[in-house]
């Protein structure tokens, strides 16, 4: 990618003009400005040069002998559309910068020009030409990156249904035979437990897609976090309870009131909690924390479980990244969970980090903006109400 | 006699289970590994008789990588490779010709696969299983 400031290599620019005292003090100015520059007394030779040469830039004489500077100008830009085309006019008119212009001329330069006219409309014509190059750049990059996301998102899920397919198929042929009957229960359950993984990977997707853009702006209430927090522990008791795992809550009393959308701060938890028992280990604990801090509200959901390895953590939030580890094969789940924690926590306009240590456990902390009442009667952003179904 | 051997790699259990508990029970014994790495160590200590590998399991594209491997290995370039992958759209946009060079396998099959065509090949290019193909499918031969 081309930097401005970068001098890495000599810009070749072309300059095609009939007068040889112009050509010869354009070759002398744009040299000793640090460019390449091959210069051509007519428009065919001009054009010559341009096809060959592939020039950052060309500077045309529009009044010249032969093919018309317009013509030049024009047809350069078919042969070579990423060369900035620069038009020299010794009757600088309207009519006739117009007419430059739709040939695909970016800038004219009036005749006569002092050397400092010269470098800078080549100057503000390259900068011009780096900008659309990047941009250029960048649309291809984005286009790649999704056309991949596309493939490796049908593949995820397409996995699960090739493999049930595949169960049913061989189902069929294989009859009843002794060696199908004997396997029979065991590929139904497996096919049950591969829909069920098609449909929260679906799931996953869907709520991915609809916290993205600003569907939540409009949505902002004040929420308390305590009942959120205490709602999906109080429905994670059993499972926790069949590992062994313990709750440890250290919630403020007089309530911890968020700015938020209440159903985005169920997923985001839920998603932490279950996580904090899911990758625990047996007997372990989890302890959930939520703390005001500088008009911030700060939560902290820590486990005692495998913990991620440090090389892991920055892929952590990754779309479809799972923690590689022995002991986390069992794990079920999408690989969209702290994807999806990452865009509502941005979405709210918080933050969210990991601490962990491998074998020890892991912290998760989130942050977001607190509930301010001066805020919203300034904004009014919904009349100052009360989340309709917050409360205790 | 011993029955022909079949290695399959694929890091989708389930796909493993369902394929080779069918080409067991038409009498092949088959060796099943669920990443390249252990599909190329299965290889080189078991010789099977062909060898069935996914195309994108933890790496988009494990399995071309693998398939190189096999063929520049003199003791295992002879071996028929049938690969096999989800990843494939009508529009061409991931076109693989079963005779293109530059993947040097044997036949080329999307998932889900169409067992009796598949059984059909593997037939064609080594042959029966030639374990007990009647009543006692599934069950391996000594």
């Amino acid at each position: 990618m081309l930097e401005m400031n970068e001098p890495a290599e000599r810009e070749t620019l072309v300059v095609v003009d009939d007068d040889h005292a112009i050509r010869l003090s354009c070759q002398k100015i744009l040299e000793r400005a640090g460019f390449r520059v091959e210069t051509f007394e007519d428009g065919a030779r001009g054009l010559e040069g341009v096809a060959a040469l592939r020039p950052a830039m060309a500077i045309v004489d529009l009044k010249m002998p032969g093919i018309s500077g317009i013509e030049v100008i024009s047809r350069a830009r078919q042969i070579s559309p990423r060369t900035i085309l620069v038009v020299i006019t010794g009757y600088a008119t309207i009519d006739t910068a117009v007419e430059a212009m739709k040939a695909g001329a970016y800038d004219f330069l009036p005749k006569p020009f002092s050397p400092e006219a010269l470098r800078m409309i080549v100057r503000r014509g390259l900068d011009h030409r780096n900008l659309l190059l990047k941009a250029e750049a960048h649309e291809v990059e984005r286009e790649l990156l999704k056309r991949r996301f596309v493939t490796f998102v049908s593949h995820q899920m397409q996995t699960p249904l090739v493999a049930v397919h595949q169960y049913l198929d061989v189902l069929k042929e294989m009859g009843e035979s002794e060696a199908a009957a004997a396997k029979r229960r065991e590929w139904i359950e497996r096919c049950l437990q591969r829909t069920e993984e098609m449909q929260s990977l679906i799931r996953d997707w869907l709520t991915l897609a609809k916290i993205e853009g600003d569907f939540l702006a409009h949505r902002k209430v004040k929420v308390d976090l305590n009942a959120v927090i205490e709602n999906i522990l109080t429905g994670y008791e059993q499972m926790a309870a069949a590992d062994g795992i313990s709750f440890e809550v250290h919630l403020p009393k007089e309530g911890c009131f968020v700015h938020a959308d209440r159903n985005c701060l169920n997923v985001l938890f839920d998603n932490l909690i279950a996580n904090a028992i899911k990758y625990n280990k047996p007997g372990g604990k989890v302890t959930v924390t939520a703390e005001p801090v500088n008009g911030e509200v700060s939560v902290a959901v820590a486990d005692t479980g495998i913990g991620i390895p440090e090389e892991q953590q920055p892929m952590l939030f990754q779309e479809f990244f799972r923690i590689e580890r022995k002991d986390a094969k069992h794990v079920s789940g999408t690989g969209l969970g702290l994807t999806i924690c990452k865009r509502i926590v941005t979405e709210l306009g918080g933050a969210i980090s990991v601490e962990s240590q491998a074998d020890a456990g892991s912290t998760f902390r989130v942050r977001l903006p607190a509930w301010r009442e001066e805020v919203v009667q300034a904004g009014r952003i919904n009349g100052g109400k009360d989340d309709p179904d917050g409360g205790r | 006699m011993a029955a022909k051997m079949i290695l399959m790699v694929d890091d989708d259990r389930d796909f493993v289970e369902a394929v080779s508990s069918y080409l067991e029970s038409n009498g092949y014994r088959v060796v099943r590994a669920h990443d390249a790495a252990e599909g190329l160590k299965l290889a080189k200590m078991e010789r099977p008789d062909l060898i069935i590998m996914d195309i994108m399991m933890k790496e988009r594209t494990e399995g071309f990588f693998a398939v190189q491997e096999l063929r520049r290995a003199p003791e295992l370039e002879k071996i028929p490779v049938f690969v096999v992958t989800s990843l494939y759209t009508a529009l061409g946009d991931f076109k693989i010709q079963p005779d293109g060079n530059w993947l040097a396998h044997d036949e080329f099959f999307t998932k889900p696969v169409r067992l009796p065509l598949f059984l059909e090949k593997i037939k064609k290019h080594i042959g029966d299983g030639l374990a007990s193909q009647s009543a006692n499918a599934g069950t391996r031969p000594l």
